[in-house]
């Protein structure tokens, strides 16, 4: 069932077989891109936390392209030899994300019920990055997967199959967790958060994230200069009328109209001001700042 | 022939008038011997006889009869025989109808001739005799006003005299007195005023005393100087509005409206006295009460817009005036937040209150630091140094801003302005201004003032004082260092925010054009004014001496340089160092050369103009190296002029209050041992700096004034100052950080909110209009608690169980789903089933827990009004009256009981039963686990709405709260609104899903001025509903309580679709409450 195939121009994978093809851009702030190819050869999981668009996503597309790109042989079903690129599982968690959303279901056939594997039984069979985005909206029985798998048994136990399957070599186990804005209610418990390593993440500083925008949106230097600046001064104001910073994803938003030919003060309108909040005295406040910083 | 006629007529009347006193013998031959000569003899015969009428009509007539024969005698040239006559005629009516009359008529006649001519001098008796009715006291009025005539007459012709009777007569219906006084003051008081205006005057009076005739001597006493405010050809128009409002009917007096008005006028320019009445009458045919709010709101009004604006927002109060009185006056009064509105859109200049928050947020995002912002004046009068009310500055921590904008003829290029001000202020904190360390190099320019440094006694406090030690004139050296610091900080903000650069650019310009002429200054102050203008982007503005151009063309390379993107605050330093050099070497003298040899001078390559590492070129020698003051013969230096935009800058200041500030915290662990200050050291180090003008924050003797500010300074700061100096060994740091706050009494910190009220009259929000004070409510007796639970044991065991019932599961399994964790078996089979006979079966066949998350934060809102205070048995006295009618014996026993009862136990009251409801409903909200928050409110009057928490959301149930729900007392007055406000503000910040807000009261919504008047029940219920309504559409249930019997017909009102239960039993409301709290939520 897991052909590759194009409809109306888009590419289907199943999601085991989707893979990073191209190198994405990321440029490293720090070691992480050392400390993460050291966890995966050792298989420790790996807890990432940052704000929103701090690159998290993009480190681990990145990861598991360098992973993938040495060629392992692998010797498919046809016993051909493929170049074997790290296939990446990412799911994005939200609250009603259940253990059997991950693990698989029951579905209806014609015939009866067909057992279907979820997202995460996939990755332990072909040896995947699985990639939980913000973990901790998840509902609290994805953790009794979690842990087995975290530690050395890499075991993931199926219920209603009476299975249990041992993860094949390339798996590891990827989460991502956001500190800032969720509440004292959804913090990672402490058996969970004690089996990983973690990265932080933050915000890259000012010439970094400058090129990064400058990259990213092809808009020119100066410009990814000042929306970097703009970025710097917004994130002074969290938690004094903004819940969360400007990510780096959204000045990159704000290049690329930019670049395209939109105004500067209005394309940071739109993807700035207007995208983090909604307080009109704090709106105005960034619309100040951006007319301080863009002509 | 005269003589004849005269012995004649006195012989024949002899007989007459014998019968009287000897006055009126007399007086008859005096009128007859004066009038002789002018009468016909036939007239002079008739005049007698009338005369002698006089005497016969009554008793006292004859007394009438010796005035009629004296004014014969006093009678003007001018009057005539016609006139004369008259006067005889109405003298005979009036002495038959009252003797006094006539008297006081007569005796004031020939004085009245003279004042209004002969041809009026019958309306002028009838115009008295309108006054008279019957009685003593008119009598005395009517004889009052004969004899004001000559005075009366010299301001007021007679037809204006007929008004002013009217009004003296209106007066006269409620007070003699008063119409007295006010007829005795008439003449004075209309002799002040312009001509034209005396009957605009009276005809306001005569409206005045219809409506509110007290008033009457107020404006009789001081409305004179009340006209004089207004332009002196518009005061007639002014008064006629007056009268208008006057005519209407209305809550505040007229003279109350005409004073407010007449006072606004004094303070508006009186050029625009034409078109404020002018648009005025324009208000009054809708409400002359408007017209005189309008006009009263003048001053505030003309101060935010211009008043050639002013149009504009009259025609917007107009619209809404036509369309709705109430809501006109309310616009007009300013009560309305429209007209607020409009207002501010129309006013070009910028409020500091309006966009601080603005620019507080703008600061903050520049700076990345938790500025606030305040006003400047707030500044100068912490007496901290700074002493200019209306200049920009900063402490390091707070920016402060002039209060007002208006240099632009628009809002934008005002508002635009205040942001110039504020980035430079922020920028100084941004770029490190107040970061200097003398120690570290900077980045442009070469190290060298380290070897300017002299040995000192003591080391230096704070690194600026360091530095600005290095210099023996002070000033100059302070002056130098700004200038330098200033235009590094002005390039760093072009560099880096390229969007403000237009504005700043233009600032620049206008500030340069403001500068005084260079060529007039003594050398060295030329040169000072030079680098200021280089500063402003002014280089092809510097002046200076041909012969001397190098001196400049350096200290310009040396700015230059300093305005590169990298350079430091110790960059700005070495600069001013440098220039110092420059400027001590240049001496302060006017240079004779004739002004035609000053010219422009280019600034040197900056890699020339930058000093040798080593030291100076003028006084080095040596490793210590000196700097020069100033030389003999010179002028004096003058600092420079001020530039607006950049505010004040303090850094000798700043850095020591944060420097003392850090003492205060205890200064930060692993940084070098913070050190001590003595006041010794401090005020020796205020005395040396220049930036603190002691003198002039205070007159006064320099040493208290000394004192004073160091006091201020270690308050701000937050170190208490100590009295005697007792601190000098121990470090400060000991003393402030523990003590200071055990110290602090524990009286309740009032936080004040503002909140907008609903007129419904007018429709709109009168904005900011009543003060809601928040404060922890005392502790009161800790027994109270136990004992309203051990009282309700029964009720509080049952209230537990019902609620723990409530208590929810986290998760619900939820049934017949298109998707979820598993298949329903039973749903699975019947799928099946159809399936296979052909059917389609529904898809519906998962079922998936829920989690149900009971989030549910409430406000109880307890109403601690005065009426709470009743007792309940008195409620229902009337019923155990009927009982024991017939046996007395009975009734004694039961009064003995009763009375035994009381005596252990006092009666309740019903505020004890809503504590003690509260107390169960609590424990049953502990039991549930909801958040909530119990609030009280009272107050009296819109100013003072007192809001008591006793439990706050975020407080956990401990002994204080448990103390304090005893001290839930009856107070004043219930002014709900205000009160619904503010518990749905606390609500708003909790993030539960559900928010209740639990209105307990026992009546209905009153307070002073809660309405027109103490009777009117509609505003108050209208705008507690509109508080209601608010809290609704901020996602809260709103439900209210109330045990007033009464309730239903105004809860109707208020409470419309919103819930609210009527408790009539009220001794069942410690059950009640529970239970209607557990269906609200269920």
């Amino acid at each position: 069932m897991a052909e590759n195939g194009s409809v109306q121009g888009a590419t289907i994978y199943a999601v085991e077989e989707y893979s990073v093809h191209e190198e994405p851009y990321y440029l490293p702030i720090g070691d992480e891109v050392q400390l993460f190819e050291t966890a995966y050869r050792q298989r420790i999981p790996v807890l990432l936390k940052g704000p929103t668009g701090a690159g998290k996503t993009r480190f681990v597309e990145y990861m598991a392209y360098r992973l993938g790109r040495p060629m392992m042989k692998v010797s498919s079903r046809t016993g051909e030899e493929v170049e074997h690129r790290m296939p990446l599982i990412t799911v994005a968690c939200h609250e009603d994300l259940t253990a059997s959303d991950l693990v698989g279901r029951y579905l209806l056939d014609t015939d009866g019920t067909r057992w279907v594997d979820g997202p995460l039984t996939r990755a332990v069979k072909v040896g995947a990055i699985c990639y939980l985005d913000e973990v901790v909206e998840a509902r609290k029985d994805t953790t009794v997967l979690i842990h087995p798998l975290t530690d050395y048994r890499r075991l993931l136990p199926i219920e209603k199959l009476g299975q249990v399957i041992e993860a094949a070599d390339g798996f590891l186990l990827v989460i991502s967790y956001n500190p800032g804005y969720q509440s004292a209610l959804k913090d990672l418990k402490h058996s969970t958060r004690q089996r990983f390593i973690a990265i932080e993440f933050n915000y890259p500083p000012r010439d970094a994230e400058a090129q990064i925008i400058a990259h990213e949106s092809g808009c020119d230097d100066r410009t990814a200069m000042d929306l970097a600046r703009l970025g710097e001064k917004v994130r002074n104001l969290k938690e004094h009328g903004l819940g969360e910073g400007v990510s780096t994803r959204l000045l990159v938003y704000a290049g690329r109209l930019i670049a395209q030919g939109i105004p500067a003060r209005r394309a940071c309108q739109v993807a700035i001001t207007w995208a983090l909040t909604d307080d009109s005295e704090v709106q105005r406040s960034i619309e100040e700042v951006v007319t301080s910083i863009f002509e | 022939m005269p003589v004849s006629i005269v012995t004649e007529l006195l012989a024949r009347h002899q007989e007459r008038l014998s019968g009287f006193p000897a006055p009126l013998g007399q007086q008859f031959e005096a009128g007859l011997r004066a009038l002789a000569n002018r009468l016909t003899p036939s007239q002079l015969q008739a005049w007698a006889e009338t005369g002698v009428e006089l005497t016969a009509l009554s008793l006292r007539s004859w007394e009438a009869a010796v005035e009629y024969f004296r004014a014969g005698a006093n009678y003007p040239p001018q009057a005539t025989w016609d006139a004369i006559e008259t006067i005889g005629r109405d003298a005979l009516q009036m002495a038959a109808e009252s003797a006094p009359l006539a008297v006081s008529f007569l005796r004031a006649a020939p004085g009245a001739m003279e004042a209004i001519g002969p041809a009026n001098i019958h309306a002028w008796a009838e115009l008295g005799r309108r006054l008279y009715k019957g009685n003593w006291k008119s009598s005395s009025l009517a004889a009052q006003f004969y004899e004001v005539a000559p005075e009366l007459f010299r301001v007021l012709r007679i037809g204006q005299a007929s008004r002013l009777i009217i009004f003296i007569d209106e007066l006269a219906r409620h007070s003699y007195e008063l119409a007295s006084a006010c007829l005795a003051s008439a003449p004075a008081v209309l002799a002040r005023l312009d001509e034209d205006d005396r009957l605009p005057f009276i005809t306001f009076a005569t409206e005045l005393a219809q409506t509110s005739w007290a008033d009457s001597r107020l404006y009789f006493d001081r409305g004179v100087p009340l006209i004089e405010k207004v332009h002196s050809a518009l005061r007639e128009r002014f008064l006629l509005l007056a009268a208008q409002a006057a005519r209407g009917h209305h809550q505040r007096s007229a003279y109350q409206y005409f004073e407010d008005a007449a006072n606004a006028l004094g303070e508006v320019d009186p050029n625009d006295h034409q078109q404020v009445i002018m648009l005025a009458e324009q208000l009054a045919p809708y409400s002359p009460f408007a017209a005189m709010d309008f006009l009263t709101a003048m001053p505030t009004v003309l101060q935010r817009i211009r008043i050639d604006e002013l149009e504009a927002w009259q025609q917007a109060g107009l619209r809404i005036l036509q369309a709705s009185a109430e809501g006109g006056e309310a616009y007009f009064r300013l009560q309305s937040t429209r007209a607020e509105d409009i207002l501010e859109n129309l006013s070009s200049r910028v409020e500091l209150s309006r966009v601080g928050e603005v620019l507080r947020l703008y600061c903050k995002a520049l700076t990345g630091r938790n500025v606030s912002i305040q006003t400047a004046e707030s500044l100068a009068e912490k007496g901290i140094g700074w002493v200019d009310e209306h200049r920009a500055s900063t402490d390091g921590t707070t920016i402060f801003l002039p209060e007002l904008m208006e240099r632009f003829p628009n809002k934008e290029d005002n508002f635009a302005a205040m942001k110039v001000f504020a980035t430079h202020q922020a920028a100084h904190i941004e770029f490190g201004s107040f970061q200097f360390e003398f120690d570290r190099p900077g980045a442009v320019f070469p190290t060298r003032r380290h070897a300017f440094v002299r040995d000192r006694e003591r080391p230096a406090t704070t690194d600026m004082e360091a530095f600005f030690d290095l210099f023996p004139d002070r000033q100059l050296a302070s002056d130098l260092f700004t200038i330098a610091e200033d235009a590094r900080i002005d390039a760093r903000v072009k560099d880096e925010y390229g969007g403000i650069r237009r504005h700043l650019v233009r600032m620049q310009a206008e500030e340069l054009e403001r500068r005084p002429p260079v060529e007039m200054m003594p050398l060295r102050n030329a040169f000072v004014e030079n680098l200021v203008r280089a500063s402003l982007d002014g280089l092809h503005l510097v002046r200076w001496p041909r012969d001397r151009a190098e001196a400049m063309s350096r200290a310009l390379g040396i700015l230059t340089a300093l305005q590169a993107p990298g350079a430091t605050v110790e960059d700005a330093a070495e600069a001013a160092l440098a220039l110092y050099e420059i400027a001590v070497s240049i001496p302060n003298i006017h240079d004779d050369v004739d002004p035609g040899s000053w010219d422009a001078v280019e600034p040197m390559e900056a890699g020339q103009a930058m000093p040798m590492e080593a030291a100076g070129e003028g006084g080095a020698q040596g490793s210590q190296a000196q700097l020069g003051g100033a030389g003999e013969g010179e002028e004096e230096y003058e600092s420079p002029q001020e530039i607006d935009f950049r505010g004040d800058f303090k850094p000798e200041l700043v850095d020591l209050l944060m420097k003392l500030r850090e003492n205060a915290q205890g200064g930060q662990a692993g940084q070098q041992q913070t050190m001590p200050l003595t006041p010794e050291q401090l005020a020796e180090l205020l005395a040396k700096s220049v930036e603190i003008d002691l003198d002039a924050m205070d007159e006064g003797d320099l040493d208290a004034s000394t004192g004073m500010f160091l006091s201020n300074l270690m308050k701000e700061a937050g170190t208490p100052a100590s009295e005697k100096g007792d601190q000098g060994g121990q470090p400060t740091s000991d003393n402030s950080t523990g003590e200071g706050e055990g110290e602090e009494p524990l009286k309740p910190i009032v936080t004040v909110y503002y909140y907008d009220e609903w007129d419904f009259r007018a429709q709109d929000y009168k904005p900011r209009w009543c003060a809601v004070k928040e404060a922890k409510l005392e502790e009161g007796d800790d027994g109270f608690y136990e004992k309203a639970l051990k009282e309700h044991a029964g009720l509080v065991a049952q209230t537990r169980k019902q609620f723990e019932l409530m208590k929810p599961e986290m998760f619900r399994k939820i049934k017949r789903l298109p998707d979820g964790e598993d298949f329903d078996l039973d749903s699975a089979i019947e799928w099946m089933v159809e399936k296979r006979a052909g059917a389609n079966p529904t898809e519906k066949i998962y079922w998936r827990r829920n989690k149900i998350e009971r989030d549910v934060a409430v406000a109880f809102l307890i109403d601690m009004s005065a009426s709470t205070d009743e007792e309940i048995n008195k409620r229902d006295k009337k019923y155990d009256d009927d009982d024991y009618d017939d046996d007395p014996r009975k009734y004694l026993s039961w009064w003995v009981s009763k009375r035994r009862q009381e005596l252990t136990s006092p009666p309740k009251r019903i505020i004890d039963l809503e504590k003690e409801s509260t107390v169960l409903l609590m424990t049953a909200l502990e039991t549930i686990g909801d958040q909530y928050g119990i609030y009280g409110f009272s107050g009296y009057g819109r100013d003072n709405v007192e809001f008591f928490v006793i439990k706050d959301f975020d407080e956990t149930l401990d002994q204080k709260i448990k103390n304090r729900l005893d001290k839930i007392t009856p107070i004043r007055s219930t002014r709900m609104g205000p009160a619904i406000r503010h518990a749905t503000f606390k609500l708003m910040q909790t993030d539960a899903k559900v928010k209740i807000l639990f209105l307990l009261s026992d009546g209905r919504p009153q307070d002073h001025g809660y309405g027109r008047d103490r009777t009117e029940k509609e505003y108050a219920i209208h705008d507690t509903k509109q508080a209601l309504n608010e809290a609704k559409r901020e996602g809260i249930t709103p439900f209210a309580l109330t045990v007033d019997r009464a309730g239903h017909d105004y809860l109707k009102t208020m409470c419309e679709d919103m819930g609210y239960e009527v408790v009539a039993d009220i001794e069942s409301l410690p059950s009640r409450l529970p239970t209607l709290y557990r269906r609200l939520t269920e």
